[in-house]
């Protein structure tokens, strides 16, 4: 490359990089915590399932 | 704010469909921006291809600036409503800001290479000012991490406002310095441009501020879910 032109490759592959990264960051955390909220609305299901089978639950008091 | 929960369809989040619309605004106007800057815009006569680092570099210097200036506002609002929403804007900005002040820093010493021969110039006042701006910002994280809750908000908050004094000192140090090597591109009487490079320059301006609305709602996104999850793993937990 002449003409000062891999300093503009650099500088755009720099923007791009970062950019990405940071998105790639921001979406791994959006999909952990989706994942977790999944895990738990099964969670809550399965108790709802449960309570409604057996009734309401005793008060072991 | 609590997600809605029930496995008849996928959980969604308030604010989800900002963050989707403006994702896909921002991945447009990139693209489009992108092509324009590289195929359609003309070659700067006097600096040849490395003028082109001009477009993005200048465009994400002004989202970091409005960044900061978001960031302001939104910790004028937390102080006037102690609404934790409001903390959440201001950090989030701040930090979206951060990033587009490193690549400004990053793609400005590249072009000052190529442009001057040198990495970077002490002496100039646009140069130090900015990085005086960003370290002024790196220090709200510092600040933000030596104090808890409600001090660490409002504390956030009024260092937020004060930072932002510095913003109008970068912009305007270029064009009241008697001696400097960073060009003014855009002055009182207009830019300094032909028409054929101005139509992108504004194209990659909205690309950058449309990114930084897009990281913004993702960031605040991120946030409401964490703090629906923690508060729906508390109700678990007490069962």
């Amino acid at each position: 490359m002449s003409g000062g032109a891999q300093y503009v490759v650099a500088a755009y592959a720099v923007i791009w990089f970062l950019l990405l990264a940071y998105v790639v960051v921001l979406g791994s955390r959006t999909a952990r915590v989706g994942r977790r909220l999944e895990a738990i609305t099964r969670v809550l299901d399965r108790r709802e399932g449960r309570d409604g089978e057996s009734g309401p639950p005793e008060d072991a008091a | 704010m609590t997600p809605s929960l029930t496995t008849d369809g996928p959980v969604r989040l308030r604010g989800e469909r900002a963050a989707i619309i403006w994702g896909t605004i921002a991945t447009v106007l990139v693209v489009v921006s992108t092509i324009g800057v590289f195929l359609v815009a003309p070659e700067d006569a006097d600096q040849g291809i490395i003028q082109r680092i001009f477009y993005f570099h200048v465009a994400i210097a002004i989202a970091s600036l409005v960044a900061y200036g978001v960031a302001c506002v939104a910790g004028i609002l937390y102080l006037r409503t102690r609404d934790r929403r409001w903390d959440d804007a201001c950090e989030a900005s701040i930090r979206i800001g951060l990033l587009f002040s490193v690549l400004v820093v990053i793609t400005g010493s590249i072009w000052a290479k190529a442009s001057w021969g040198t990495w970077w110039v002490w002496t100039d006042p646009r140069l130090v000012t900015y990085l005086i701006v960003v370290l002024i910002y790196v220090a709200y994280f510092v600040l933000r991490s030596s104090a808890e809750d409600d001090r660490k908000m409002r504390y956030s908050a009024i260092y937020a406002i004060a930072g932002f004094a510095s913003v109008p000192l970068s912009f305007y140090s270029v064009r009241v310095a008697e001696s400097f090597v960073h060009p003014v591109v855009f002055t009182g009487g207009g830019a300094n441009m032909p028409t054929s490079m101005l139509t992108w320059f504004i194209m990659a301006q909205a690309a950058m501020v449309a990114l930084f609305i897009a990281l913004l709602e993702v960031d605040l996104l991120g946030r409401r879910s964490e703090r629906a999850l923690h508060m729906l793993t508390i109700r678990l937990e007490r069962g």
